[in-house]
């Protein structure tokens, strides 16, 4: 119990951290939200100076000094309230935040998944036929696709399979005339659209969970159990899925945990290549354009997610093996 | 136990699996885009890349707001377009404009014109709009009310009473778009209404709206609907130059690398038409040494190979500009026989140095070095990621350099720079000015001291902080006087003082980026008939819109 | 120790797809202070064993060769412009030329310099931190582990590129210094982390208790007993940190933050994409930098495949069933 509570209030104090950090960080970058607003015009050619006054008009750049910013925006995350956004005035900070949501959490969540478990058979697969093409291929293929920068293997899968082969539509979440409904036609449209974006994510992070189970099923087996399971006579098979795969996992299952807890982040550079409206390119925007209010939430977001997925997998640790507890 | 949930677990991931893989592979021959047309001769729907979401289009169509779909300036007409390019006007919801003096615009409102949901519209809907700027001036995007005293209607007659005697007034105070009374009336805060049922008179009203395209259809009861050649307005969200290329546009509005091969080699009728919008200018901090010496500014400006930097910057697609301030060839009228060249200004080593001697510089070793011996040293301000920008400054550090000037580039991100501009804390900035059609708009915001801000103080123009008494008295009479060519002569007083004084060092044209296709449409505008500037996100669409005419076949 | 091969992916909220290091991590034998040297040459061999690693020392030293010789074998300069634009490859341009009229080749060779560099000192600066306070964490209980765990957290759970962006924007203009400094100050909680557990794991071994007794000072302990064992735990962190800066620092020359002036291969592929090279037919000019960029982060992380064998036998090559 006590091992609960100081986890809790260590939980609590990071999440007061982080929650401050991002009332600081956005304010840490020079230019104000009109500045931005106007950054964005005169890309269009020499912007008239009544343009300001009234850029600052519309969307009512902060008042009052830091502090009491700070208090109103305690308040404020207190009541999951986090106002208008500036880029995309007179939206809601939150109407953007739960309308980019369900598609990161999707698209980029099952990639997630798919990738897991692939991956993780994958290693399996390698750690029992090691030296075998079966290894060989998967762990350097794996350990080659997991260095492509994200941004590039999107690029080349744009290129190749979207313009150049036309297989699948290069960008948006759903086709041109469609709008969100739970349709089976809508669904596979979704689904058409989301497979340059996932094929780019999966190439680039299958490789890690290859390699990942590859090492822990290798040790597994290894182990004196595994040898006297064998030499009992059991099947290779089934001591391979039944034994070592079984405990090899265990390492692999916390990371992925880990990483089910950045998807609400979403990727931000696959979702700016293929114009995915998810919470990567929402932060995007935000970020570029000194959206105070919607990268303090998106932040926000982010990183309670984060805390709660390492939370709950310290705690994990914490039943599984009694000695990190100290 | 323990066993029995985990085997659950695997067994259900795995059937997870699977089934994940049959629906992806089902759908993997989902057709491309439905929306997308190629290139279909004589179709009577128009592709326009003018609008682009974020990823999505969020559904705003209040006409006053930065947020907004840009073709809600297509729906609420304004008074009147102006050519960005030379200053000329086209009427839209008046017939005729009158100047009976300096202090006051006449407009004559046109008749016979509804609005899309039948009301009849009338010179009150203008009044209406104007106080409407007036009482929420976060609507007031171009500042009619720092130029207006009242609006007032009599019959089919607005009259516009200035502040001051202002020549330049119209082109600015008559640009508004127009919204109906009977809509707007009852809204409770314009400045965050989005609009979503948009009603105006203009030729096209809102069809079928998606997050990721939405359309425009010609409205049937148009005032001039005989000269609407296009049935439909198709406006995707996501218009990156491979789209632009392979999904047929009629006209879209892009810079496109190796234009020649790309978009005009990606289907027959491809055309684009870069006319200058602006001038890209450098501008030294006038508050600084050694920029406040002229001699050492002219230096600047005569050390430049002003061909090439323009050459590097878009590719050779844009000119250079000269030092007279002016958008060349559309306001080659104002041109003064004072300056030679024209004002252009090539480049001249050794006048250069002349210019660099007399401001205390001079050359050793290859170092530009003051009367102590130190190097003068230079650091060029320009936004992050603005690529033609950063291209033209790498090439005008390469040019400083060889004169023997120690240049830095300082690339702060975009709005990080507006910041640093506007309270004077650089030494050099890219900047541009120009560009909306009035020559006085254009010298006024450079040069007047109006906007003369000390340095850490926000200016919203004039960023190098230029003031003399003598141009502000050029520009009070340009502007109060009527009379056109009193006008030009002081217009040709200002190009000296651009040449000689040296305010900014104009550098090359800033292009606008049209690319059209005459495979469905033709007459769009171009270097031999530049009636309009070629952006189809402003109230510019309005006068294309109304000019171009269906291809033959 | 399999290192976190990718970027964790730029929002940089995934967590690199290592697991923590549990209870199930082999340990290796304590040895003395045996002579370094040794150690070092024992190491190097069995690196140089595994086949995989010995691809990637070829690798890596061939970019390393590229970047020390980038002049002698760049025909032109890096940023020297003038020639045709948008050139397909030729016999005086073998990758073609830029949109700015800039031979590829020539900046791919220079590109070298950047991402070798990168990440070497963002590699090295990363793993530094990662020891001192994964070491420390691992070996000291009570409040300081507390505080030290509560940094760590947070480092971890702030979304790594929307703060790199943001402390660029900050920083403004620092160039390479910038990215380096942005990327250690993102990159070093995950190693921390990683080394700790090995060190909770090392400080229950009775040559600690030892040490203890012997009235070691906690610091001695820590850099003298326990950091020899983790030799090749804090190598493979290296290489891993190493990997992950090459990495952020293309993502982050891609999005066009810091000196886009600076020829790097994530600098190239910010040019590209900008004057769309595919577009022109330049399919060199963005297949090249991105290849180099993958293929040098490959090569680290095959010698990882090596270092691995260092610490934990079974890994070896050859030693399987």
């Amino acid at each position: 119990m006590w091992y609960l509570l100081r986890k809790l209030g260590l939980l609590l104090l990071t999440a007061w951290a982080a929650i401050t950090l991002n009332f600081l960080l956005p304010r840490l970058m020079p230019g104000t939200p009109a500045d931005a607003a106007i950054a964005k015009l005169a890309q269009n050619g020499p912007v008239d100076p009544a343009t300001r006054a009234a850029i600052e008009a519309q969307l009512g750049v902060p008042t009052g000094d830091a502090w009491s910013q700070y208090v109103q925006y305690l308040g404020n995350v207190s009541r999951l309230d986090f106002g208008v956004s500036y880029t995309f005035f007179p939206q809601s900070v939150s109407t953007l935040v739960m309308n980019a949501l369900p598609w990161t959490l999707v698209m980029v969540g099952l990639v997630t998944i798919i990738a897991f478990v692939v991956g993780t058979l994958l290693g399996v697969l390698a750690a029992w036929k090691r030296g075998t093409w079966l290894d060989t291929l998967p762990t350097l293929g794996g350990t080659f696709t997991s260095a492509f920068p994200y941004f590039w293997t999107a690029l080349l899968v744009v290129f190749f399979l979207g313009y150049q082969l036309k297989w699948f539509p290069t960008s948006g979440a759903y086709g041109l005339e469609s709008t969100p409904n739970l349709s089976l036609a809508f669904i596979s449209d979704v689904i058409g659209h989301a497979w340059l974006p996932a094929l780019t994510i999966l190439i680039t992070s299958v490789g890690g969970w290859i390699l990942g189970m590859r090492n822990n099923m290798i040790n597994t087996l290894g182990d004196d159990y595994v040898t006297f399971a064998e030499a009992n006579g059991l099947r290779s098979r089934t001591v391979a899925v039944k034994y070592a795969a079984r405990n090899a996992i265990l390492p692999n299952l916390t990371g992925f945990g880990l990483s089910l807890g950045g998807v609400v982040g979403g990727s931000l550079l696959v979702e700016q290549v293929f114009n995915y409206p998810g919470v990567g390119y929402l932060l995007y925007n935000a970020v570029t354009n000194q959206d105070f209010p919607l990268m303090q939430a998106l932040f926000l977001m982010l990183t309670i997610s984060m805390l709660l997925a390492n939370f709950l997998v310290d705690l994990l640790y914490g039943l599984l093996d009694p000695r990190t507890r100290r | 136990m323990i066993d029995g949930t985990r085997r659950t677990r695997t067994r259900l991931t795995s059937a997870l699996g699977l089934g994940l893989v049959a629906v992806l592979s089902l759908s993997a021959c989902a057709a491309p885009e439905p929306g997308s047309k190629t290139g279909t001769a004589g179709s009577s729907s128009l592709m326009l890349a003018a609008d682009n979401g974020s990823p999505t289009f969020v559904k705003n169509f209040n006409p006053f707001v930065i947020e907004k779909r840009t073709t809600a300036t297509i729906i609420n007409e304004p008074l009147m377009v102006v050519n960005a390019l030379d200053g000329k006007s086209t009427n839209f919801l008046q017939t005729n404009y009158t100047q009976p003096d300096a202090k006051t615009i006449v407009s004559d409102i046109r008749e016979g014109v509804t609005w899309s949901d039948g009301e009849e519209f009338t010179a009150d809907d203008v009044v209406f709009t104007y106080n409407l700027l007036k009482e929420f001036p976060a609507l007031d995007s171009t500042g009619v009310w720092s130029r207006l005293e009242s609006v007032n209607a009599e019959g089919q007659k607005v009259t516009f009473t200035l502040h001051a005697e202002d020549s330049s007034a119209p082109i600015i105070v008559l640009a508004v778009p127009i919204v109906a009374e009977h809509l707007w009336a009852d809204v409770a805060d314009p400045a965050t209404f989005t609009n979503e049922s948009p009603i105006g008179t203009g030729p096209y009203t809102l069809g079928d709206f998606n997050a990721n395209q939405y359309k425009l259809e010609k409205n049937p009861d148009y005032w001039q609907a005989d000269k609407v050649a296009a049935e439909q307005l198709v406006l995707p969200a996501a218009n990156s130059q491979l789209d632009i290329v392979n999904n047929g546009y009629d006209w879209a509005y892009a810079f496109m690398s190796d234009v020649e091969n790309t978009w005009v080699a990606a289907d027959e009728g491809n055309q684009f038409w870069f006319p200058a919008g602006g001038t890209v200018a450098i501008a030294p901090n006038l508050t600084k040494a050694p920029y406040d010496d002229p001699n050492f500014r002219k230096g600047m400006s005569l050390a430049l190979e002003r061909d090439s930097i323009a050459d590097n910057a878009s590719e050779g697609t844009v000119d250079a500009a000269g030092q007279q301030g002016l958008l060349l060839p559309t306001q080659a009228e104002w041109l003064t026989d004072a300056i030679p060249d024209e004002g252009m200004v090539t480049q001249d080593t050794a006048a250069a140095e002349a210019a660099f001697a007399e401001a205390g510089y001079t050359i050793q070793d290859g170092k530009l070095v003051d009367a102590d011996g130190n190097q003068a040293t230079m650091t060029i301000t320009t936004p992050n990621g603005w690529t033609d920008w950063l291209r033209a400054v790498q090439e005008i550090q390469k040019q400083y350099t060889a004169i023997g000037i120690d240049v830095k580039i300082n690339q702060p991100q975009p709005a990080a720079y507006f910041q640093a501009v506007q309270n004077g804390d650089f030494d050099v900035a890219m900047t541009s000015f120009g560009g909306n059609g009035s020559v006085y708009q254009g010298y006024y915001n450079l040069l007047s001291s109006d906007f003369l801000q000390p340095v850490g103080t926000s200016a919203s123009s004039n960023y190098q902080r230029y003031s003399n008494p003598e141009v502000d008295a050029m520009l009070t009479e340009f502007r109060t006087t009527v009379d056109e060519a009193r006008q030009k002569e002081l217009a040709g007083e200002l190009q000296e003082v651009m040449y000689n004084d040296v305010p900014v060092i104009s550098v090359y044209y800033a292009g606008l980026w049209g690319l059209f296709s005459d495979k469905s449409f033709t007459g769009w505008p171009d270097a031999d008939n530049p009636y309009m500037t070629p952006t189809p996100y402003t109230s510019a669409a309005l006068v294309i819109l109304t000019t171009i005419t269906k291809a033959d076949g | 120790m399999t290192v976190a091969v990718n970027l964790p992916e730029p929002t940089g909220s995934t967590p690199p797809h290592q697991p923590p290091r549990g209870a199930d991590t082999v340990v290796p034998e304590p040895h003395g202070p045996a002579s370094s040297l040794r150690v070092l040459s024992r190491g190097a061999a069995t690196i140089w064993s595994n086949k995989k690693a010995r691809i990637g020392v070829v690798l890596l030293l061939a970019f390393v060769a590229l970047a020390i010789f980038a002049p002698l074998i760049a025909p032109y300069g890096a940023s020297e412009n003038g020639f045709g634009r948008n050139e397909a490859p030729s016999g005086s341009h073998w990758f073609g030329t830029t949109a700015a009229g800039e031979d590829v080749f020539s900046q791919i060779v220079f590109g070298a310099r950047i991402s070798v560099l990168v990440g070497f000192i963002a590699g090295f600066l990363s793993t530094l931190i990662a020891v001192v306070v994964g070491l420390s964490w691992g070996y000291i209980r009570g409040p300081i582990a507390d505080v030290i765990n509560f940094v760590v957290n947070l480092v971890l759970v702030i979304p790594g590129l929307p703060l790199m962006i943001v402390i660029a924007a900050y920083l403004q203009n620092g160039g390479m210094t910038m990215i380096i400094f942005v990327v250690v100050l993102t990159g070093w909680a995950y190693g921390a982390r990683v080394l700790r557990s090995q060190t909770q794991s090392i400080r229950g071994r009775d040559f600690i208790t030892a040490a203890q007794f012997a009235g070691d000072g906690a610091a001695r302990i820590v850099f003298h007993e326990i950091l020899p064992n983790m030799t090749s735990l804090i190598t493979g962190s290296f290489f891993g940190a190493a990997t992950s800066a090459i990495l952020a620092e293309s993502g982050l020359s891609f999005l066009g933050i810091g000196d886009t002036t600076t020829v790097s291969w994530g600098s190239m592929l910010f040019w590209a994409s900008n004057s769309n090279a595919l577009l022109t037919g330049q399919w060199v000019l963005l297949f090249a930098p991105g290849l180099c960029i993958a293929l040098l982060a490959t090569s680290l992380t095959l010698i990882n495949f090596g270092v691995d064998g260092l610490s934990n036998p079974r890994l070896r090559e050859g030693s399987g069933r």
